[in-house]
């Protein structure tokens, strides 16, 4: 294969079939692979009539055209479905090994439909594929499955849900490799509502560059950005995704306890620095990635990967604990159960706070870190409160009758900045297509680190395109698929380069951002089919309304209604967030468009 | 109607560009997008002493009575925007790199900075070079492929997300082009030292 393999399997559960369809080469043209090609694939096969958790709903993973070809973090590959957490279209992606051996098989997709009778895993290596009894790995944690199915980076590498995905919790992860995971939006729950426990890829063959002497050089340009990097060669290295911990709390945007303060007193207590010092072993990295950002960490009574950055706010911060060993064990824990660990933590500071309101009769209280585990537990094995919880902070919230406490935007809890402090963040938070995130244009680079140049976070005017190309621009990382690391060093008119010597098809940078704006606007029609209107793209009140109390972004609100309207304006859709007919023939989208009301086609 | 914040980044870069002889007195025109609106430099302002006044916002996609203020070259920086995901533009006129562009279809660095930056820089030609639809289509195209381009014996037109990034891009370009001036008058035989390098010329 140069690129892509031209084939997508096709399995059914619910009556055992195996089909093996050609990839619609016009498809990957415009939509490349994992993340684009995921919603291209899901807007025909999932419409707004199939509730997230019913067999009607699919799941389809996918590589891209440079997964497994050597280009450095060409390890990736992504899920998409609709999100049980958030009812929006969802992909959520991951690294390790799983994503290369996937594309090794010879596929570029694999959808997954229906819902089988009883627990089953996937099987896929050079004698086909073989759907098989599962019932002995059901109610088994991640470690336990992944041990039991043989896995072995390189040759044989297996994908799973833990506990909390069986139990359909709506912030369920699936796991690879045993410590990786697709984690936002629910797609766990996806897996357990098939009973798929598993899915088990040996690969053999090649994704050969159509261009070798063309992708050497590419190769080499492309690691000297890496290595030139501080942030790629020498931050990440060294102290993890945690390293912006003190960076973000100094200027003022690290959400503390449920976004009531944006600084934490104890934010050094938690850091990359305090973590290298302490509880940290090794560092790893995920296949062909240069840049080895994964922690290795051991505390007085357990050893496991991680903590990263979102964890160690979520179970920190969020929840006003500065213990990083419990913290490093609730990240551990949150692995082995196959749990996302930001809607886990956030849901249980949301938690916290209702608590002390009065609002939960609970000993759950901001700084009690002795209950952060029992109460991932719990979430995961739906257990008292935890059954709850497990239903996403916004439900959780809501049925308590106060769901402005939740922290989330289109019910996806968000990440570990404080958009009152961040400008450009909020704005990202509230129009991203999958609910609150920071993975889909993370305005941390130029707002905060200076990549590649440092704009005034403060800032309103202006700011909605360079939200807007962010967002396309992760859009294509997500369907080349690579890890977003590599963009905060590498620039599009590189992997434009990169992916005409592996096709033989030349790319430029704009064709490139045309695809990461022609993979947006699909998500938004995806979503406005699913009946999302302007009125959620918002951020909770408090973020809109109640000023941050003190440090450097004292008095700021998010100036969202603004920046919207220019945000809107920029992409080409009108007043109500709906893409104009125009923009939609533009980027070749208005065969679809006929589907969603008010869009004009 | 500018705001504070992005009118200091205007007089700043408009500042530099001037201080940095990368232009005129009244030379040379900078601009930003914003959402489906164009703030650009007044005609005849001077780029190195730029007021809150003299900037004039107009619409990306249709002309309106902005054009009667605007600069000249507004046809061009729409152009650039319609086409490509530019969310600033610089043109101005670097002296150097017009120098070499007057005997080269491209300048390709021979410094490691020019050459890690920008490997190559295309030289394009139009036959009306100011304010034309030919040029704008001519430069919005090349800016397709490249962040910085030269318009040949005119100058040069540059992109980024801000106005920041696109000065960058020029400075690197003159640097690199006084270099290659430097070099030749020299007259010495060049060492090669950049693994790759022939590769430069096919960017």
């Amino acid at each position: 294969m140069e690129g892509w393999a031209g084939k997508i399997l096709d399995i059914n559960l619910t009556d055992g079939t195996v089909n093996t369809l050609p990839l619609d080469m016009d498809m990957a043209r415009l939509f490349l692979g994992g993340r684009g090609l995921g919603a291209r694939l899901l807007w025909d096969l999932v419409g707004p009539e199939v509730e997230p958790l019913s067999p009607d709903n699919v799941l389809i993973f996918a590589a891209g055209p440079l997964t497994a070809s050597g280009s450095q973090t060409s390890n990736r590959f992504s899920v998409s479905t609709k999100s049980p957490l958030t009812g929006t279209i969802l992909d959520a992606n991951s690294g390790g090994w799983w994503g290369m051996q996937f594309k090794r098989t010879g596929h570029d997709a694999m959808i997954v439909r229906g819902k089988a009778a009883a627990p089953v895993m996937i099987i896929i290596n050079k004698d086909g594929v073989a759907i098989e009894d599962a019932a002995h790995l059901w109610g088994k944690t991640v470690s336990e499955t992944t041990a039991a199915l043989g896995q072995n980076n390189n040759r044989r590498n297996v994908l799973c849900i833990g506990p909390a995905g069986e139990n359909l919790s709506r912030m369920a992860a699936i796991m690879n490799d045993g410590t990786r995971s697709l984690a936002r939006g629910g797609p766990g729950a996806v897996m357990g509502s098939k009973n798929l426990k598993a899915i088990v890829v040996e690969g053999h063959e090649r994704n050969k560059p159509h261009d070798p002497e063309r992708f050497r050089f590419m190769l080499y340009e492309t690691g000297k950005l890496i290595k030139a990097s501080p942030l790629t060669s020498q931050a990440l290295p060294q102290f993890g995704t945690a390293v912006v911990m003190n960076v973000v709390n100094e200027i003022g945007a690290l959400p503390t306890r449920n976004f009531q303060a944006s600084q934490f007193e104890h934010a050094e207590a938690i850091s990359g620095e305090r973590m290298r010092d302490t509880i940290l072993v090794d560092k790893h990295a995920c296949w062909a990635c240069p840049i080895a950002c994964t922690r290795l960490t051991r505390t007085s009574h357990a050893e496991g990967e991680g903590p990263e950055y979102e964890t160690t706010w979520a179970f920190g911060a969020q929840c006003g604990v500065d213990d990083l060993e419990i913290i490093a064990e609730a990240n551990y824990l949150c692995n082995d159960l196959g749990l996302d660990t930001i809607s886990t933590g956030s849901t249980i500071g949301c938690a916290m706070e209702m608590a002390e309101r009065g609002v939960l009769d609970t000993e759950l209280r901001f700084g009690r870190a002795d209950l952060l585990h029992d109460a991932i537990r719990d979430i995961a094995y739906r257990r008292g409160l935890g059954d709850e919880m497990a239903e996403g902070s916004y439900r959780f919230a809501a049925a308590h009758g106060v769901p402005e406490l939740s922290m989330s935007a289109k019910k996806l809890e968000l990440p570990a900045y404080d958009p009152r402090g961040m400008q450009g963040q909020g704005l990202l938070f509230a129009t991203s297509n999958r609910g609150g995130c920071h993975m889909r244009g993370n305005m941390l680079g130029p707002e905060v680190l200076a990549l590649p140049r440092l704009i005034d976070r403060l800032a309103s005017q202006g700011k909605a395109g360079i939200v807007a190309t962010h967002q396309d621009s992760a859009a294509v990382i997500d369907s080349l698929v690579l890890c977003k690391f590599t963009n905060m060093a590498v620039a599009e008119e590189y992997f434009a380069r990169v992916l005409s010597a592996i096709t033989g098809i030349e790319f430029t940078a704009d064709d490139l951002m045309r695809v990461g704006e022609r993979v947006w606007n699909l998500e938004r029609l995806y979503n406005l089919r699913e009946g999302f209107t302007r009125a959620d793209d918002t951020l909770p009140e408090r973020l809109l309304k109640e000023p941050v109390p003190d440090g450097p972004s004292a008095g700021y609100v998010v100036n969202l209604d603004p920046m919207l309207k220019e945000f809107y304006e920029f992409r080409g859709w009108d007043e109500n967030g709906v893409p104009t007919p125009e923009k939609l023939k533009e980027l070749e989208l208005d065969t679809l468009a006929a589907e969603v009301e008010g869009s004009g086609a | 109607m500018i705001d504070q914040r992005l009118y200091e980044q205007f007089r700043d870069i408009g500042r530099d560009i001037y201080v940095g002889q990368l232009t005129s007195s009244h030379g040379g025109n900078i601009s930003v997008r914003v959402g489906s609106r164009v703030i650009i430099k007044r005609r005849g302002a001077q780029l190195g002493r730029l007021k809150p006044e003299d900037f004039v916002e107009t619409s990306l996609y249709h002309t309106d009575s902005g054009i009667t203020r605007a600069s000249t070259e507004l046809i061009v920086h729409r152009a650039i925007y319609q086409k490509t995901s530019a969310l600033a533009v610089i043109h101005c006129h670097p002296r150097t790199a017009i120098a070499l562009s007057l005997s080269r279809d491209a300048i390709i660095p021979i410094d490691v900075e020019g050459s890690y930056l920008l490997h190559k820089v295309p030289v394009v030609s139009s036959e009306y070079s100011s304010g034309s639809q030919e040029m704008a289509d001519v430069i919005s195209d090349a800016l397709r492929e490249y962040k910085i381009v030269m318009m040949r014996g005119h100058g040069c037109f540059s992109t980024g997300q801000t106005l920041e990034e696109a000065f960058h891009w020029v400075s690197a370009l003159e640097e690199a082009s006084d270099i290659i001036l430097e070099a030749h008058l020299l007259g010495e035989e060049r060492i090669e030292y950049r693994k790759h390098s022939e590769a430069y010329s096919k960017w």
